[in-house]
């Protein structure tokens, strides 16, 4: 099954959930920006959570069906059509051959996930489908999809995927009129985001800490190697001067550059950095950092690492629910 | 932060990478100690271990939490209490590093001016001739202390002080492949084109990275490096090869 792309949007990349194996090598994560909206696409459509999915920033995103399909589009509000006709995203569609499938835009958000029955046929490099742009390998051809290039699924159908098809199967487009959106497995808050202390947060002047947690940051720009926030200076210790000897870092690392701005670190991030490190984005929260616009405010609040870990391992278990309650819902 | 043994400290950088820190100042003695311990980790491994990253002074494991957590034969309610428990087993002071001389590898550089773009400016700056840089360049052997930055590029340590010399003023755009530079203290190899401020006095034509291999990185931290001069010629034949 293949789809041949129309409008290839601004940076539409293949991911899965990355490669954390060669980080002594250099090669960073990648993976999706957004775990939680990736995981929920795949399980819609009957994958493990882990299989390849096309990532799209914002929109203008449009493909031709070159065979049935059958997919699912996790994102927030957005304006969805296939073959022209508003259609509900969150949950999993049959699109019949023929058919042309437009994201407009993405209101709220930036990335969105298209997952596709069986993922993405690519090959795996160094463990991981996902694409790394900057050292071009992974994904399709290591590079972003552009207009006329082809893409297979992958013919390995699993049980559920079979059963999801075979029930929605036909001439038309026909989805479940059930959904699961991501703000389900997120925060309720969007504009508050948890973070641990960072190890260097004693470099810090203590009134720029105080500012770190209660003023607002706002996204500049930012893309997936790091985010710039704009807000407060962070003004260092003058005991703290020197550079930091260059140490391991990861996404969701808050770092702090020569002029006191803020680096929020994301999935292509750099495996070492030499810049001190105020604080980090906890797991469950990433996904919001994720999704935020250029303009876009957030307000950090300090938790223990107990707690960050509590919530790790509780979304964990919340996906384990879900596969099975998706599951079942398929085999009802 | 946790002081494991005395001078060791253990914190955690995310809920699923720990840090282990030996030293405050850059040592061949501490690269030594790293990379023994590196090995160690790799060759008996904890549940959910995916990395161990090691750095000028520290290094860092990084793992799957729910993995670790599942194991019930380490001993501890949060990852780190269960990974201080793991590394106290394995006793990392009494860990003798005095075997762990790397392999000195050979990378063949391309030293003329075709590929030695800052090599004019950098003879006039040092009050050096051209083959007086060379010569110090390709003489001393390197030590790798890590691979970080982008994939498989090595922190080199050293070079010669009479070779020391700033970043250029205006970073270029794109730094070919292969291209071997100078930047303060440090010289180094691109493994990719990138942008950078480096000066460049060389290329090899040797791959530093390829993903289609099970090990992708061609150096690793606690090898040691020469720069072998090559003409242009034996330039082409090997980049033909490679």
């Amino acid at each position: 099954m293949s789809i041949k792309i129309i409008k290839p949007g601004i940076f539409t990349t293949i991911q899965d959930l990355g490669r954390a194996n060669f980080l002594d090598h250099a090669v960073p994560i990648s993976g999706v920006m957004d775990k939680v909206s990736a995981r929920i696409a795949n399980l819609l459509v009957g994958n493990t959570e882990d299989a390849a999915l096309l990532e799209i920033v914002d929109g203008n995103f449009e493909f031709i069906v070159q065979e049935n399909l059958l997919i699912a589009l996790v994102s927030g509000p957005a304006d969805f059509k296939i073959n022209n006709q508003e259609t509900p995203i969150n949950r999993p569609i049959f699109v019949p051959n023929g058919a042309v499938i437009q994201l407009i835009n993405n209101r709220n958000g930036r990335y969105s996930y298209l997952a596709v029955a069986g993922g993405w046929d690519v090959p795996e490099v160094l463990g991981s489908k996902s694409t790394f742009v900057t050292a071009a390998f992974g994904g399709y051809h290591g590079r972003l999809l552009q207009k006329d290039d082809v893409l297979f699924s992958t013919c390995r159908l699993s049980k559920q995927n079979q059963i999801l098809v075979e029930k929605l199967k036909g001439e038309t487009v026909n989805y479940v009129k059930w959904s699961i959106p991501a703000i389900q497995f997120l925060s309720s808050s969007k504009s508050v985001v948890r973070v641990i202390l960072g190890t260097e947060i004693d470099w810090f002047e203590d009134l720029a800490i105080a500012d770190f947690f209660t003023n607002s940051y706002q996204l500049s720009q930012g893309n997936r190697m790091g985010y710039h926030l704009e807000g407060s200076k962070i003004i260092r210790k003058k005991a703290h001067q020197s550079e930091l000897l260059s140490t391991a870092v990861v996404p969701g690392t808050i770092q702090v550059t020569g002029d006191g701005s803020l680096i929020l670190l994301m999935a292509d991030c750099q495996t070492t950095g030499g810049y001190p490190r105020i604080a980090k984005v906890a797991e469950v929260d990433l996904p919001i950092c994720a999704q935020l616009k250029p303009g876009n405010a957030i307000h950090f609040e300090v938790f223990s690492l107990k707690e960050a870990e509590k919530l790790y391992l509780e979304l964990e278990k919340d996906f384990q629910k879900l596969a099975t309650a998706i599951q079942f819902k398929i085999e009802l | 932060m946790a002081l494991l043994f005395n001078d060791i400290k253990i914190y955690q950088i995310s809920e699923n990478a720990i840090s282990i820190e030996f030293a405050q100042d850059i040592s061949e003695e501490t690269l030594k100690i790293i990379t023994k311990i590196n090995q160690f980790i790799k060759q008996n491994p904890f549940s959910g271990l995916q990395s161990v990253i090691p750095a000028y002074t520290t290094l860092t494991l990084y793992f799957n939490l729910v993995e670790l957590m599942n194991d019930a034969g380490l001993k501890g309610q949060t990852s780190i209490e269960k990974i201080s428990g793991y590394l106290k087993s394995i006793n990392l002071e009494t860990k003798d590093a005095k075997k762990t001389a790397g392999k000195l590898i050979q990378i063949p550089v391309c030293y003329d001016v075709k590929f030695g773009l800052d090599l004019e400016e950098l003879s006039s700056f040092y009050q050096l001739k051209k083959e007086e840089i060379i010569q110090l360049h390709s003489s001393a052997v390197y030590t790798v202390y890590m691979i970080g930055f982008v994939p498989g590029f090595p922190y080199l340590g050293g070079l010669s002080q009479k070779l020391m010399a700033p970043r250029k003023q205006n970073p270029r755009k794109t730094i070919p492949k292969g291209a071997v530079g100078i930047a303060g203290m440090q010289t180094g190899i691109y493994p990719l084109e990138t942008p950078g401020g480096w000066q460049i006095i060389g290329r090899t034509p040797i791959k530093l990275f390829d993903a289609s291999k099970a090990q992708p990185s061609l150096l690793k931290a606690g090898d040691k490096i020469k720069f072998e001069p090559i003409s242009i010629s034996e330039f082409e034949r090997m980049e033909k090869k490679s």
